[in-house]
């Protein structure tokens, strides 16, 4: 695993989030399991259920790679520790880049 | 420069289709990511924070035009129209999917590159001097040990699972311009007499525990450099540590077992290979090698050019431009040219592939298309008539690659920091335009003269951040960035490890702070000559922590 990030309690809300395999583009877990491009539609999980999701990304090697757990509220917004970081990669760098740059 | 001969294009062309069934096995989900991901890295394929991320390798640095242009297609067509440079002198692309990374490599290979031995533990691209070839300071032109080492290295079966990366510099100039103490292996080219031979550092580094290198052989002789440098890849392979990836570079093993020690362990590595196990390069190999870094056929000029002086009377840009950014040329008449990658509050070694193609258009039509990428993240046009320099320089501020700022302030050392980089805790490339933004008159950056202000977004230091003369450490506080300052490093041939200064500072206070530093550096130094770096050691860090902390 590439991204070993800090331990959440299992009362914490947290969401599943990865890199789709074929593009390196980030994804996160719905709420029904799906995955999604748009950290608007994050879904929350916490204790076994959040395990579950975890193990069921861990099994789709082939459409994701090296899902985490990230820490949100329970409505998927981001939030905690990591905030910054996990902003920043739902979001983009925070320069202009390229041409804009 | 060294073209492929039919060995390396199939070696290569044959990788390239390697890593192709290798990605679509990964992408049938045959292949875990467990499993891809040392297969990925051979092959210079990261996973960043945003992206997979592309590392090609630029052999000690140097580019020809048709290849320059190439990168530039790739950032067009497979990225998002540009590339990073980087202190390793390779280029980085931030966002290529990986379902075309074999098609990019097969574009690479086209034009003799790829990105074999950019990641892992291996021997990784081997460095130089940027000016190599063309500086009146240098002894001998370093590429062709730096080939020759490349050619050792690349796909050394004895050395594909090191403890951990490997880095090589090579310098043939008094003035260390490739930073040979903080590598894994530091080569200074020497001579006694007719024959010529390497001074030998070994165990610098930076990272979490930066080391400069020791000096382990004074002179080994060239025809004996390749066997010496197995001793030392036996030595480190057999007693570098593999329990602890943070303690298993060679630097820890230098300053483990002590420089005493550790050479007599090499000696007797040296001494104990057989004569049939000694490569022994034969000098008619070395001649072969040799010949592909014949100097260009520069054309007999003046010591001074009429068009050139001209315009420095006519245009104070142009004037300023020449005295900040040319490098004096072995040969009358020419310079070599810092075409700067760090316009203030742009991003420190990016380029936009028009970018790119303007200065390939460049090379093939004024500097005898030949490129380099500098350590500092800069490239450089190494062979340029004085005649030229008017029109090579119009060119260049039509692309917006005109900045006069080489190794002044703004010229900072900065890695990609949170912006990109799945290991960094803090952003690097906001606070650098920050603190750019405050030495931004040119007037100003040119009376502090040279002062190098590198910046890390974490602690493994891919800023460069111990050897800066001013350094600055991003880290993670909680949640919240805080950037630590360091005072007195250096690269060159005075190479030394800044010490930190104090308590971190807010993001926000970094540039104001680094301000008050160097104003007081103007107040205090004794006259213009004398550099930050030389009036720090000079007065001790005192008056500059104090600066530094001082209330605004």
């Amino acid at each position: 695993m590439t991204s070993v990030r800090p331990k959440l309690k299992p009362e914490t809300p947290k969401a599943v989030t990865a890199w789709e395999t074929a593009t390196g583009e980030n994804v996160w877990m719905t709420a029904d399991g799906g995955w999604t491009k748009d950290p608007a539609q994050i879904g929350a999980f916490t204790g076994e259920e959040a395990e579950a999701r975890l193990a069921d990304a861990q099994a789709q090697e082939g459409q994701v790679t090296d899902p985490y757990f990230m820490e949100v509220t329970e409505t998927g917004g981001i939030t905690g520790r990591e905030t910054l970081r996990e902003t920043i990669r739902a979001t983009g760098p925070t320069v202009a880049y390229g041409d804009a740059g | 420069m060294y073209r492929y001969d039919e060995f390396d294009a199939r070696i290569v062309s044959e990788r390239v289709a390697q890593f192709r069934g290798q990605v679509e096995r990964r992408l049938a989900g045959t292949l875990l990511e467990d499993e891809f991901k040392p297969l990925r890295l051979q092959n210079g394929v990261y996973l960043q924070l945003h992206a997979y991320m592309l590392r090609v390798a630029i052999p000690y640095g140097q580019l020809s035009g048709r290849q320059l242009r190439q990168l530039a297609v790739v950032a067009r067509d497979y990225d998002r129209g540009y590339g990073h440079f980087t202190t390793r002198q390779n280029i980085q692309f931030n966002w290529v999917a990986l379902k075309d990374i074999p098609d990019v490599l097969a574009k690479l290979a086209e034009v003799e590159m790829h990105a074999i031995q950019t990641s892992g533990n291996c021997i990784r691209n081997v460095t130089s001097d940027h000016f190599a070839g063309a500086t009146k300071d240098e002894l001998m032109d370093p590429r062709p040990w730096c080939e020759i080492i490349r050619q050792w290295s690349t796909f050394h079966p004895e050395f594909a699972f090191l403890p951990r990366k490997f880095k090589i510099a090579v310098t043939a100039a008094e003035h260390d311009r490739a930073a040979i103490r903080v590598h894994d292996i530091g080569l200074h080219i020497r001579k006694r007499g007719d024959v010529v031979g390497f001074e030998v550092h070994v165990g610098g580094g930076q990272g979490r525990t930066p080391h400069l290198a020791t000096l382990v052989n004074e002179f080994v002789p060239e025809a004996e450099l390749l066997d010496y440098l197995e001793a030392i890849m036996r030595v480190y392979n057999r007693f570098g540590r593999r329990d602890n990836k943070y303690k298993a570079r060679i630097k820890i093993l230098v300053s483990e077992l002590g420089e005493g020690e550790f050479r007599r362990l090499v000696e007797e590595e040296y001494a104990a290979q057989r004569p049939q196990e000694k490569i022994d390069l034969p000098q008619a190999e070395i001649d072969r090698i040799h010949a592909y870094f014949a100097p260009p056929a520069l054309a007999e000029k003046p010591a001074t050019s009429d068009a050139f002086e001209a315009l420095k009377a006519e245009d104070p840009e142009f004037a300023r431009w020449a005295r900040v950014n040319l490098h004096p040329h072995k040969t009358d008449g020419y310079a070599s040219v810092t075409v700067s990658l760090k316009p203030v509050g742009g991003l420190a070694g990016d380029a936009t592939d028009a970018q790119m193609m303007t200065v390939a258009h460049l090379a093939e039509t004024y500097a005898y298309d030949d490129i380099r990428v500098s350590h500092a993240q800069n490239l450089v046009l190494p062979h340029v008539a004085l005649d030229d320099l008017p029109d090579v320089y119009r060119e260049l501020k039509a692309a917006g690659l005109h900045t006069a700022n080489e190794s002044l302030i703004t010229d900072m050392i900065v890695c990609p920091g949170l912006d990109y980089c799945n290991l960094a805790n803090a952003r690097s490339i906001p606070v650098g335009q920050a603190v750019q933004q405050v030495f931004a008159d040119p007037d100003y950056q040119e009376d502090i003269g040279r002062l190098h202000i590198n910046i890390s977004g974490c602690i493994n230091a891919c800023g460069h951040h111990h050897i800066g003369h001013i350094g600055i450490l991003g880290v993670d506080k909680k949640g919240e960035e805080f950037y630590q300052i360091t005072f007195g490093g250096r690269a060159d041939e005075k190479a030394a490890i800044g010490s930190i200064a104090g308590p971190g500072l807010k993001a926000d206070d970094v540039p104001s702070a680094l301000k008050r530093v160097v104003d007081t550096y103007r107040d205090l130094r004794s006259d213009k000559s004398e550099l930050f770096i030389e009036t720090l050691a000079r007065l001790g860090h005192d008056p500059f922590k104090e600066a530094l902390y001082a209330a605004d």
